[in-house]
């Protein structure tokens, strides 16, 4: 499964998609954002998964690298 | 918020992780970081995957001699097995960082290993989930939960490193638990 995007907007994936995202994307290659807070990131998350959550989203956005595509829940 | 900051390809997980039907870790951000102090360089950082791979071949050794049920054994050997290729594979990458290096011994010698992938002691582990261990397809849970936890853990070292040689190594070693993951899985359907 190969999922593109051209333009800036946000694309929806289903969970199915996702894994098949990350199946076909080497580790490094994109992001796994989880913007939940960090009481709900310790209990289960994607594997990988970098916690920034949504409130300091704005601030922290220069930790993340704009060229990867990046995956958010 | 991210489209509209510059950000090429946005994505968002219908569901969120409610929806998730994939493996998962658990544990906080911290957890097993402690290992790290973050200026390692590429082959330290093959040094200290190494330790945790043999960790982790040790425990299913440990396993595989503590059980009386012939499939479990068998199982734990086979899965001992992979962590010894993991690191063999980790041993022909370090020589081509240190071409100076005086044979694998002179490399183990340098190694903590009493540390499994995803950051416990073999002891420690064995200890806590004994009881989910009589079984095959419990030995394979263990299995997927521990990659998962190591591909998490490798992710979340990647973040705290500053060399880049080392990030790509941290990079190779969370995709190789990837398909690790994806092989136990597979292993798992056919036992079901």
């Amino acid at each position: 499964m190969q999922i593109e995007q051209d333009d800036a907007a946000v694309i929806n994936l289903d969970p199915e998609e996702a894994r098949g995202f990350m199946r076909n994307h080497k580790e490094g290659t994109y992001t796994i954002l989880d913007v939940r807070q960090p009481g709900e990131y310790e209990k289960a998350r994607i594997p990988g998964a970098k916690l920034v959550p949504l409130p300091e989203l704005v601030d922290r956005l220069g930790e993340l690298d704009p060229q990867r595509p990046v995956i958010a829940y | 918020m991210l489209a509209g900051k510059g950000f090429r390809k946005a994505y968002n997980l219908n569901g969120g992780i409610r929806a998730w039907n994939g493996h998962t870790a658990a544990g906080p951000y911290d957890m097993g970081m402690t290992y790290l102090r973050g200026d390692e360089d590429a082959r330290e950082i093959i040094g200290l995957a190494y330790g945790m791979e043999e960790g982790l071949r040790g425990f299913y050794m440990a396993v595989g001699e503590r059980t009386e049920d012939k499939e479990v054994a068998d199982l734990a050997r086979k899965l001992s097995g992979i962590e010894d290729r993991h690191k063999k594979r980790l041993f022909d990458l370090y020589l081509t960082l240190d071409s100076g290096l005086d044979g694998r011994e002179a490399f183990e010698s340098r190694i903590v290993n009493n540390v499994m992938e995803g950051g416990s002691t073999t002891e420690e582990f064995l200890e806590r989930n004994r009881e989910f261990m009589k079984t095959s397809p419990d030995l394979l849970n263990i299995a997927m939960m521990l990659e998962t936890q190591a591909l998490d853990l490798y992710m979340r070292y990647s973040e705290k490193l500053r060399d880049e040689k080392g990030k790509d190594v941290l990079f190779g070693l969370a995709e190789e638990e990837k398909g690790h993951l994806e092989s136990l899985g597979r292993l798992m359907d056919k036992r079901v």
